[in-house]
């Protein structure tokens, strides 16, 4: 226990000062010529140019459209995914019959379905939602699928001896046994949302960081394109970690977790 | 009336990728009395677990009958309750949780779950832990955990498929002197395989004795043994005397077990 929790504290501090050096080398690597600022700039520019951004509240309207369209597709795609996972992993003909579209959105780059969505839906919000609901709808239906499906038999048999119904079995039995995995599902759509929003941004939007990441890019406005792509990065992380966080909450009673 | 009868008992399983059928039990034919302690032994794969099962109502009877209490055998009921080998507990539950998931099941409706659960958990021993988890458990602990699932939803009969298999010798010992105890208070039916010569001969008022290829019935020997008992018993000359027919039984099957391999 506390071997672990110094482990634990050891990997922060590790990952942290790697993080930390990352940053200095990039400062030190521009402010001594090595790397041209005009492709990167630097550290102190860019936080700098975070507050100026923060202060006229571009920060805040950007961060605000990209979430805005990042709830609304995990969202969509959490009830979608969980409840036709449910469905497949319960009943094989429901499985047989999804199949087909999911090998279809494994080999298929979901990004070519672009010019379709706007064509059905304009450019902007809608379309946006629409690219990040497809992007995080896989691992959520995948893994929800898997967790209902594996269902340990022996744990069904012996509900079954005590008289458990079909229907007791998927809710007592199946079900909690499956949330660990369904939360991992979500995790993993967490990230794949943000990815879908900001992607989908990049080629067409108002508001948003992928608009801003775009927008300044073309411009040619290094630092200003460098606070939206930190601040992308800092959101995945963060949305992550509170979707692992929760998710070592539902598994504690898991033999093989050490959390 | 005997409270169990198996009478002329066949099941088939199909083997796995091909049409041809492998009889696992053939014309068993068994009658257990009401408040009888029988235990089953016999070599690995005789047939042991699937004669349970069907009297458990989990697997298909493709020949023969079974009754209980004169009533057919056609699924699971609240009749009867199984103890598995593997202690099949929901890992998330906490050990009360496990105890009423029965309780829930059968929508039992005696009373308060939580009380009923906490007097089976403390009947069994472990009532300070009520609220751990099955990880939390060892084994022999998870085996009592077990045992109270079953007895919570009072049956008739209890059907226990090598519960202490997965524990050392001295924690078999002292779990089946503990049963044993439950099982003469609850005055319980109950069939009980397993593996240990003494376990089977310490427990029980009949030991049945199956042989494989298809599993069938060798010889059911009844234990005159005074209860109640306890360890100072399995020094009795009596106890010796079963002992060695038992070995006898077991090592007779283990020779045409080999012949069957060289055979092979
Ligand atoms: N579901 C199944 N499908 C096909 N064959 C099975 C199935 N279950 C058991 N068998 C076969 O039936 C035979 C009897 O199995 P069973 O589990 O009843 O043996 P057992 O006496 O309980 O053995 P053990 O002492 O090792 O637990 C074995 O040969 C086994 O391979
Ligand atoms: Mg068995």
């Amino acid at each position: 226990m506390i071997a672990e929790l110094f482990y634990r504290r050891q990997a922060l501090v590790l990952g942290t000062l790697s993080m930390i050096g990352i940053v200095v080398f990039w400062q030190i690597a521009v402010d001594t010529g090595f790397i041209n600022p005009f492709f990167i700039s630097t550290p102190s520019q860019v936080a700098a140019e975070f507050m100026a951004q923060f202060e006229d509240g571009s920060v805040a309207t950007n961060v605000a459209a990209t979430l805005y369209c990042f709830v609304w597709s995990l969202g969509l795609a959490a009830v979608v995914g969980i409840v036709l996972g449910m469905l497949a992993g319960w009943f094989a003909d429901v499985e047989a019959a999804l199949e087909p579209f999911i090998w279809f959105k494994y080999s298929a780059p979901t990004v070519a379905f672009y010019p379709l969505f706007v064509a059905w839906l304009g450019y902007g919000t809608p379309t946006i939602i629409a690219i990040a609901f497809l992007f995080a709808l896989t691992p959520i239906y995948a893994n929800t699928l898997s967790g209902i499906k594996n269902t340990d038999r022996d744990l069904a048999r012996a509900a079954r001896s005590f008289g458990a119904r079909p229907l007791d079995i998927f809710l007592r039995v199946a079900l909690p046994g499956s949330v660990p995995v369904m939360m991992a599902g979500l995790r993993l759509g967490v990230g794949r949302a943000l990815t879908g929003v900001v992607v989908a941004e990049l080629f067409g939007a108002n508001a948003g960081l992928g608009y801003a990441i775009t927008y300044y890019g073309q411009l040619m406005q290094t630092t200003k394109m460098m606070v939206s792509i930190v601040i992308v990065v800092v959101l995945g992380v963060l949305l992550t970690q509170i979707l692992s966080f929760l998710e070592s909450k539902t598994d504690s009673w898991r033999v093989d977790s050490n959390r | 009336m005997a409270q169990i009868e198996i009478r002329d008992l066949g099941i088939d399983y199909r083997k796995p990728k091909s049409n041809e059928v492998f009889s696992a039990v053939d014309s068993v034919a068994l009658s257990v009395e009401k408040g009888e302690f029988v235990t089953i032994v016999g070599s690995s794969g005789c047939g042991k677990s699937t004669l349970l099962m069907a009297v458990a109502g989990l697997v298909s009877l493709t020949r023969g009958s079974i009754e209980i209490d004169g009533k057919q055998v056609t699924g699971p009921g609240p009749d009867r309750a199984v103890v598995f080998q593997e202690a099949s507990l929901l890992p998330w539950r906490s050990v009360r949780g496990n105890v009423k998931f029965g309780l829930e099941m059968q929508r039992w409706n005696g009373g308060d779950l939580n009380e009923r659960a906490m007097q089976m958990i403390r009947l069994v021993g472990l009532g300070r832990f009520s609220d751990y988890h099955p990880h939390q458990l060892s084994g022999g602990m998870r085996q009592r955990v077990n045992i109270a699932r079953a007895l919570a939803v009072d049956p008739e009969v209890l059907l226990m498929d090598e519960p202490f298999g997965a524990l050392d010798a001295q924690t078999r010992e002292i779990m089946g002197a503990e049963l044993l105890r439950i099982w003469e208070r609850a005055k319980k039916t109950a069939l009980f395989v397993t593996h240990d010569i003494d376990e089977a001969i310490f427990l029980a008022d009949k030991i049945v004795v199956m042989g494989r290829n298809p599993g069938h019935i060798k010889e059911v020997i009844k234990v005159d043994l005074p209860r109640p008992r306890n360890e100072a018993i399995l020094d009795s000359d009596a106890f010796h005397e079963l002992r060695k027919r038992l070995r006898a039984h077991l090592a007779e099957d283990m020779s045409s077990m080999q012949l069957v391999q060289e055979v092979a």
